[in-house]
């Protein structure tokens, strides 16, 4: 495997293969997927760590993840400046966990993260809300939405609280065997 | 070490309030940070470079991470002379390049990943897991080929014993597999059994048991290991009932849907779903009355005994069949085109059963009303199993029993009828396709709206593939080289069934529980599919007298002679006594395989015990969680009001005050605070 690619040094793409589960080839057709979005932007030459962010309106319009639901949730989880414009770095961390290769404890830390929409480390009946509203737009009357929230707070809360922790999310994950399988993104 | 990785930054922001200052918050989460690398450089490189990707923090902080912890692995290696330092740096490093380097060219060897892909873009995890299950079936047969084809068939073309063809090519013969095909090395006959005798000499006898041996001795060992790993994820962890689905709200969102009608699809699921839970919720299971239960049993067995009549009505028409058949070949021309046609009525009769009677058994199945659409799925899986398996038993018992007795060289035969069943369930397999699902889809758009687009049956098309397997697997000791037909044949239904899906159906309703699904689709193709083409073929070996005019083992008095007389001729080489030793100690006796199971039961019993007490442990830790999740309310209770009682006595805290949040009376909502 010769080095025949000039975007990133040899020491960038080892720390990148450490740090993502992604393999060198995968890093390098993600680097032009990035580039694809935004061509004038991103600069071909990657050696000198230039920073350049795209803003979350190109992120977003990608065809994996256009007609996603939470997809400006998940692109402010995984952006620096936790408002959805995403570095290079960002963008690769965000397909590593999504993809199959995450183990199932990180994937539950994120996906926790992303149904926190408040970000407070909870998943309070606030937060449930706003995911059912995502999922269901104006099919549930309010009541029913009280209704489903409070049932999933009284099935998953752990620790009687009123609202999920990570924990008690973790526990409900292990409970749900396809969670590998449907939080992923393949690219 | 772990939860505290997880809940770490977080959690020492929420203990702002408890009157711990900003920079002792920072050493902290620095001490965790030291902690962190100390312990990741103890690890291994490789299991250090597999924690490092499962840490969950930002990618400059996991960079930061990896470059402390590579730089303090160097300072510790430091002590040998840099020479040799810099040399197992580099060796290690062009050797984990070399390895990425496998790993990306094995992905070239993955066929149809973009396809699967879009599959699950479109149509989500669980239609997307049939056409899995086919690209593991067709790795099977694939490895079949290439050992059948190297061990047996190519020994047998480079020293070719006179074959002659009783008849010229036809066309039939594609579909029959007698005439120009029955002496070539496609089926049994072709074979002989000589000792070739270019050094060393090989004995063809003993390839073919030995390969046979160990095919299916891998293949066993690929399905356990399987279903033992789909069994412990998908089943053990999930034995704490789970009451109602709301919680699905949170789970079962599929991600990888990017199909913008499907997503659309998937919401409307999702909302009936939840609907069906909080209603399940809202009215409590009415109490039967006696009339309404004996109505419900009386319903379940009628449908059983319906559907048990007509599984046994098949197997009698089966049967019949081949009695006739039978009779008729006694008197066999292998000229007469109308004969070898007739070879066609019983694979043709099976496969129409085998398409026709799972419709009337899901027919039959509305008769009896469960409520539960899991049950459901279970019994019909059940219903159809039994049929398949139930047919599959009549044709081997006939070919095991009546066959051998009134045919020579019956295991040429036995392959040429397996083979004849393996392409017309190919045909009719395409015809169920067309009819099933393209008709209607037409039937359901244009002349009945009400119908609506067909739904994917997965429990179905995975039956055919096990029957289609099962079937493969009985024919291999048979016809060597039949996996190239299951080969091709899998192949193109993986195109028939996809071209069959994007034009004709939609995403199936009830999608959840494919993990589930999954785990017993493996555990049927294990047994009864697996398990029973083995013990066919091991009942072969053992037992049955080979043809007297063909094959490898003709002469003999059964296979598995062979193997015996070359232990005896072992055993006068000196220095080889071990093999023989085995061979008589271990495998010919009885007594080993007695040990062996009553060891194995005992180990069973100990593990089951294990596995009661793990449970028993996890209720008394659930309640743990529960009492703590009190103690810790009731703690921070008193320590506000502590607090409150301090702050009016004007007793300096060591904090910096515009920091210290103001304690409300709800202060679980609004804690943590921002500082």
């Amino acid at each position: 495997m010769g080095n025949k690619q000039t975007v990133f040094t040899a020491q960038q793409l080892d720390a990148y293969q450490d740090c993502t589960f992604f393999t060198r080839k995968e890093i390098l057709r993600l680097f032009h997927r990035y580039r694809d979005l935004a061509p004038q932007l991103v600069p071909l030459d990657y050696t000198n760590q230039p920073d350049v962010k795209l803003p979350y309106e190109l992120i977003g319009s990608m065809p994996e993840l256009k007609d996603n639901p939470f997809r400006q949730r998940i692109a402010e989880v995984f952006s620096e400046d936790g408002e959805g414009n995403m570095t290079l770095d960002d963008f690769l961390d965000m397909f590593s966990v999504l993809s199959e290769m995450a183990p199932r404890d990180l994937k539950a830390y994120y996906a926790f993260k992303i149904y926190d929409f408040n970000n407070d480390d909870f998943i309070c009946k606030a937060d449930l809300e706003k995911t059912l509203n995502k999922l269901t737009r104006n099919e549930l009357t309010e009541d029913e939405v009280r209704m489903v929230c409070e049932k999933v707070i009284d099935e998953a809360d752990l620790d009687n609280d009123g609202r999920l922790s990570l924990e008690d999310f973790q526990h409900m994950i292990v409970r749900a065997p396809d969670f590998l399988s449907t939080f992923h993104i393949r690219i | 070490m772990r939860r505290s990785i997880y809940a770490g930054h977080g959690t020492w922001r929420n203990f702002g309030n408890l009157g711990l200052t900003e920079d002792e918050i920072e050493e902290e989460v620095e001490n965790e940070t030291v902690q962190l690398v100390r312990e990741l450089v103890e690890l291994p490189s490789r299991a250090c470079r597999q924690r490092i990707r499962g840490l969950p923090m930002n990618f400059n902080e996991r960079r930061n991470i990896r470059s402390q912890v590579f730089s303090a692995k160097l300072s510790k290696k430091s002590r040998l002379p840099t020479c040799c330092t810099d040399f197992s740096e580099q060796a290690s490093r062009s050797f984990r390049r070399f390895g990425a380097g496998l790993v990306t060219a094995r992905r070239f060897l993955v066929i149809w990943q973009n396809t699967l892909k879009e599959i699950g873009g479109t149509f989500g995890t669980s239609v997307l897991s049939y056409f899995q299950f086919l690209k593991w079936l067709l790795m099977f047969n694939v490895f079949s080929l290439l050992i059948n084809f190297c061990f047996i068939t190519l020994p047998q073309i480079i020293h070719a014993p006179n074959i002659t063809h009783a008849t010229g090519f036809r066309g039939l013969e594609l579909l029959t597999g007698v005439g120009y095909f029955n002496q070539t090395v496609f089926f049994y006959g072709g074979y002989d059994g000589e000792v070739i005798e270019t050094p060393p000499p090989y004995n063809m006898q003993l390839a073919y048991f030995f390969t046979m041996a160990a095919y299916f001795l891998l293949c066993g060992i690929s399905l356990i290991y399987s279903m033992a790993k789909s069994f412990q994820t998908n089943f053990v962890l999930h034995s704490a009932s789970v009451s109602g689905g709301a919680w699905r709200l949170l789970c079962s969102w599929d991600f990888s849907v990017v199909n913008e009608k499907a997503v659309q699809h998937n919401k409307n699921n999702l909302c009936v779903q939840l609907k069906e839970s909080l209603s399940e919720r809202i009215q409590r299971r009415a109490v039967l009355s006696l009339s309404e239960r004996m109505e419900n049993v009386a319903r379940h067995l009628l449908s059983w005994l319906i559907s048990v009549l007509l599984a046994v009505g098949c197997c009698a028409a089966v049967y019949f069949l081949l009695q006739d058949q039978v009779v008729s070949n006694i008197s066999q021309d292998p000229d007469n085109l109308v004969t070898e046609a007739s070879t066609l009525a019983v694979p043709v009769v099976v496969s129409l059963i085998n398409l026709v009677v799972p419709l009337l058994f899901s027919l039959i199945s509305r008769v009896d009303q469960r409520s539960n659409p899991r049950t459901k799925i279970y019994i019909n899986i059940l219903r159809n199993v039994l049929l398949k398996m139930s047919i599959l038993g009549i044709l081997c018992h006939h070919w095991m029993t009546d066959v051998p007795t009134s045919v020579s060289c019956w295991e040429s035969y036995v392959g040429q009828s397996v083979y004849r069943l393996v392409i017309v369930d190919f045909i009719f397999s395409l015809f169920g396709s067309f009819f099933g699902e393209f008709l209607r889809n037409i039937i359901g758009t244009k002349l009945i709206p009400s119908l609506g687009v067909p739904e994917f049956d997965i429990a179905t098309n995975v039956l055919d593939l096990i029957n289609a397997q099962t079937l493969a697997w009985i024919g291999i000791y048979f016809s060597p080289l039949l996996p190239v037909i299951q080969f091709i044949k899998l192949f193109l239904i993986f195109y028939l069934k996809k071209v069959s899906l994007s034009m004709n159906c939609q995403v199936p309703r009830q999608s959840g529980r494919a993990a589930q699904m999954q785990t017993v689709y493996i555990a049927l193709l294990f047994f009864p599919s697996y398990v029973g083409a083995l013990s066919l073929v091991a009942y072969t070996v053992w037992s049955l007298k080979p043809s007297e005019l063909c094959g490898p083992f003709q002469g003999l008095s059964r296979p598995f002679q062979a193997v015996q007389d070359w232990a005896d001729t072992v055993q006068a080489i000196p220095g080889s006594q071990w093999i023989s030793w085995i061979f008589y100690n271990v495998i010919k006796n009885e007594l080993f395989f007695y040990l062996l199971t009553l060891i194995v039961l005992v180990l069973t019993y100990f593990i089951w015990q294990v596995a009661q007490g793990r449970k028993q442990l996890i209720r008394t830790l659930r309640e743990q969680i529960a009492n703590e999740g009190k103690d810790k309310a009731f703690l921070l209770n008193k320590l506000q009001s502590t607090q409150k009682q301090r702050r009016p006595s004007g007793i300096s805290i060591s904090q910096d005050v515009s920091t210290v949040p103001s304690f409300t009376q709800n202060w679980m909502n609004t804690f943590p605070l921002d500082m």
